[in-house]
C-alpha cells in the first residue's frame, strides 16, 4: 500500500492539452473516484499513474519518492482495464498468475495464491477456462482476480464495469467495495458515472477537459458544489437550472428569474457573486416539492404548469413547465394532478444554488 | 412444397458445385500423378505412344540411376537445410520486426513502413544482379548462408504479420501485460507470439514452398556440386544430352514430398489458429 500524489501533471498530444496542471493526492488505503465526461482525460491520467505514458511535465509521486520515471513494472500498481484485456491464449489460471510467473515466485507459492484469489472473488470453478469460455461478469472478475492477486501498492481502474448490462453493475459494484474493505489497498476508480463514483469512493475528483473541477467526499460534492458543472454531474436525476439575476435588497439576497419570480437566496450561496450579475440558479429535483397550504411563509415559491408525470414507482418524476423550461421534480408523496393544470412548487432558500453564469 | 423445391434446388446446385471442385482437384493433382508415373518407367517407355499411364516396373533402376547422375541424398539435404532455417529465421524475425511496427511508436515509422511495402512491388528479378553483387562482396558466394539468410526478414512477411496483430492483438493487452510487469521481449514471447500463430503458420509455409522451390539465387550463388541444391541439380542433369528422365522424373516426384509434408503439418496448425480465433468471443 502507498500514498499516491500527483503535482502539477500536465499531459500534451502534438498540439493538444489534455490534462492541465493537475494537483492531486490520494491518501493511503483511499478509495478515489475519478469523474467525468467522456474525453475529459480521465484514462490518460490513469496511463500516466500507471506508467503506460509519460506526463508532459509535473510529477508522480508514489510513498514520497518521485516514480515519474520508472517502468510499469517498477512501480508495482495494478490495473483494470475497461476491456478487461485478458490473455485470450491462457486460462483463468495463467492469465491471473502471469504476473507471479513473471517475478519468478515458486509454482507452489503461485498456485496458493491465485487459489486465494480465485476464492475471493469466487472464480474456483472457473480457473481452467480460457477467457472466451466465460461471461462477461466473469471475465470481469478474473481481471480483478489478476489485480488483487499481486499484492499491489494501488489499483487503478479504468471504467471496469461499463461493459456490464446494469443489474451486474450493481452486483459488480458492491463487490468492489467489500473488496475494498477487506484489502484496504489505495485505489483510483475512473468512471463517467457518478452514481458508481459515489457509492464507492471516499472522495471523488471531478473533471472536465483536463481541469479538476472539484474534490470531496459524495457528500460535500452534492451539497457544496463549486460551480453549476459539478453541481449538474453530482445528483440524480441532474439538477435544474434556470437562467437569472442576483439582487441585493438591503442584507437580503434573491435570484430573480427571468419571468420575474423571486427567490431567497443565502448569503452562503450567493458567494461572492456582485449585484446584478447574471446567475444560473440551480434546484435539484428532491428539493422542490409540490406546494400544499401549510407550507411556511419563508419558503420560496415557483408557478408553472405540470407537463407530465413519470411514475418510477416508490417516486413519481414531475416535469413542470417554469419559465418556458422543464423541470424535474421528484414528488415522494404521490401527490394526484392532472396533466396541464397550474402548480406551485416550494422550495428551501436554503437548498436554492446559484452559480454565477458562464 | 415450395421448402422442398428449394432445397431440391440446392441439391442440384450442390451436385455442380462439387462435380465442378472435383474436376479442379483432378487437374491441379494430375502432373504430380503423371510425375510420380513416370517415375517409374524407363526413358524410351516414357516417349512411347501412347504414353504409360499405368504404373512401370523400373522404379529401382530409376532410383539407382538417379544417385549415380547425382548425390541425391545430399541435395534434398541442402534445400531441407536451407528450406528450414530460412523459414525458422522468417518467422523469428519477421514477427519481431512486425511487433516493432505493431507496438512502438517511432519517428519516420509510416514511412518506413510505406518504403518497406512499396518494396514488394519491385519485380525480384531486378534485384537478382544488386544481389549477386552485395553476395559477392561480402564473401559468401556458394554458401548455405546467401541463400536462407537475406529472406528472413523480408517485406512480404512483415507486412503480412503486422496486418494480423492489427486485427488481433489491442494496445490494452500490450499494455495490461506491461503492468504486469513484462519486459518487452516476454511481451513478445508470451502474450504476442501465441495470438498470433495462424499468422506464423502462414509465413511458413509461404517461405517454404518460396525457399524449397527458389532456383535463380541459387543458380547465380551456388557454383559447387556438393552444394547445389534440389532445383538446380535436377536442373542440371537436364542438360546433358540423353537426360535420363524417369531418374529425373522419380528426382522430381522425391522432391516434392517433403513439400507435402510440410503442407499438411502447417495447414493443420492454421486450422487450428483460425477456429481458435473465430471462437473467441
Ligand atoms: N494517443 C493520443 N493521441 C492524441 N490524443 C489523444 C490520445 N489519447 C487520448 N487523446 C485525447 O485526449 C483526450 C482525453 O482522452 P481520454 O481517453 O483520457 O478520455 P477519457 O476521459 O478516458 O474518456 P472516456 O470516458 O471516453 O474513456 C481526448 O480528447 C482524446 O482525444
Ligand atoms: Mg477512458
Amino acid at each position: 500500500m502507498a500514498s499516491l500524489e500527483l503535482v502539477n501533471l500536465s499531459k500534451t498530444f502534438g498540439q493538444v492539452k489534455v490534462l492541465h496542471n493537475l494537483d492531486l493526492t490520494v491518501k493511503e488505503g483511499e478509495f478515489l473516484a475519478l469523474v467525468g465526461p467522456s474525453g475529459c482525460g480521465k484514462s490518460t491520467l490513469l496511463r500516466i499513474i500507471a506508467g503506460l505514458d509519460d506526463a508532459s511535465d509535473g510529477l508522480v509521486v508514489m510513498d514520497g519518492d518521485d516514480v515519474s520515471e520508472l517502468s510499469p513494472r517498477e512501480r508495482n500498481v495494478a490495473m483494470v482495464f475497461q476491456s478487461y484485456a485478458l490473455y485470450p491464449h491462457m486460462t483463468v489460471e495463467e492469465n491471473i498468475g502471469f504476473n507471479l510467473r513473471i517475478s519468478g515466485l515458486s509454482k507452489a507459492e503461485i498456485a496458493s495464491r491465485v487459489e486465494e484469489a480465485a476464492q475471493t472473488l469466487d472464480l474456483t470453478e472457473l480457473l481452467k477456462r480460457k477467457p472466451s469460455q466465460l461471461s462477461g461478469g466473469q471475465r470481469q472478475r478474473v481481471a480483478m482476480g489478476r489485480a488483487l492477486v499481486r499484492n499491489p501498492d494501488a489499483f487503478l481502474f479504468d471504467e471496469p464495469l461499463s461493459n456490464l448490462d446494469a443489474k451486474l453493475r450493481v452486483q459488480m459494484r458492491e463487490e468492489i467495495k467489500r473488496l475494498h474493505k477487506k484489502v484496504r489497498t489505495t485505489s483510483v476508480y475512473v468512471t463517467h458515472d457518478q452514481i458508481e463514483a459515489m457509492t464507492l469512493a471516499d472522495r471523488i475528483v471531478i473533471m472536465k477537459d483536463g481541469r479538476i473541477q472539484q474534490i470531496g467526499s459524495p457528500t460535500e460534492l452534492y451539497r457544496e458544489p463549486n460551480n453549476a458543472f459539478v453541481a449538474g454531474f453530482i445528483g440524480s436525476p441532474a439538477m435544474n437550472f434556470l437562467p437569472g439575476r442576483l439582487l441585493f435588497e438591503g442584507d437580503d439576497r434573491f435570484a430573480v428569474l427571468t419571468d420575474g419570480t423571486r427567490l431567497a437566496v443565502t448569503d452562503e450561496r450567493a458567494g461572492e457573486i456582485a449585484n446584478n450579475a447574471a446567475i444560473q440558479v440551480g434546484l435539484r429535483p428532491e428539493h422542490l416539492r409540490v406546494a400544499a397550504q401549510g407550507d411556511g411563509d419563508h419558503a420560496n415559491r415557483l408557478a408553472g404548469t405540470l407537463d407530465l408525470i413519470e411514475p418510477t414507482g416508490a417516486q413519481n418524476h414531475l416535469k413542470v413547465s417554469v419559465c418556458d423550461q422543464l423541470l424535474t421534480v421528484v414528488d415522494s408523496q404521490l401527490v394526484s394532478l392532472d396533466i396541464d393544470q397550474p402548480v406551485t412548487l416550494s422550495i428551501d432558500p436554503n437548498q436554492v444554488y446559484v452559480f454565477a453564469a458562464a | 412444397m415450395a421448402k422442398t423445391a428449394t432445397s431440391a434446388f440446392k441439391k442440384s446446385s450442390n451436385w455442380v458445385v462439387q462435380a465442378i471442385l472435383i474436376f479442379g482437384v483432378l487437374v491441379t493433382i494430375f502432373p504430380f500423378v503423371w510425375v510420380a508415373l513416370m517415375g517409374t518407367h524407363s526413358r524410351s517407355d516414357i516417349f512411347s505412344s501412347p504414353p504409360p499411364f499405368y504404373v512401370g516396373d523400373r522404379l529401382m533402376e530409376n532410383y539407382a540411376k538417379l544417385l549415380e547422375i547425382m548425390p541425391f541424398w545430399t541435395v534434398l539435404g541442402n534445400s531441407l537445410f536451407v528450406s528450414v532455417l530460412g523459414t525458422l529465421g522468417a518467422v523469428l524475425f519477421c514477427s519481431m520486426c512486425a511487433y516493432g511496427f505493431f507496438a512502438f511508436d517511432f519517428r519516420g515509422k509510416n514511412i518506413i513502413f510505406g518504403i518497406m511495402v512499396a518494396s514488394m512491388m519491385v519485380p525480384p528479378v531486378l534485384t537478382l544482379i544488386p544481389f549477386f553483387l552485395t553476395v559477392k562482396f561480402l564473401g559468401i558466394l556458394d554458401t548455405h548462408f546467401a541463400l536462407w539468410f537475406p529472406g528472413v526478414a523480408n517485406a512480404f512477411g512483415i507486412f503480412l504479420i503486422r496486418q494480423y496483430m492489427v486485427t488481433s492483438i489491442t494496445r490494452d493487452l500490450l499494455d495490461a501485460a506491461k503492468v504486469d510487469g513484462a519486459s518487452e521481449l516476454r511481451i513478445y514471447w508470451s502474450v504476442v507470439l501465441p495470438l498470433i500463430k495462424p499468422a506464423l503458420a502462414t509465413l511458413a509455409i509461404v517461405m517454404f514452398i518460396g525457399l524449397w522451390n527458389n532456383f535463380l539465387a541459387p543458380l547465380i550463388v551456388i557454383s559447387s556440386p556438393d552444394k547445389y541444391v534440389l532445383t538446380l541439380a535436377l536442373r542440371s542433369v537436364q542438360s546433358l544430352a540423353n537426360s535420363p528422365w524417369g531418374a529425373v522424373m522419380l528426382g522430381t516426384f522425391l522432391s516434392m514430398v517433403p513439400l507435402l509434408l510440410a503442407f499438411v503439418f502447417f495447414s493443420k496448425q492454421m486450422m487450428a489458429g483460425l477456429t481458435a480465433g473465430a471462437v473467441k468471443g
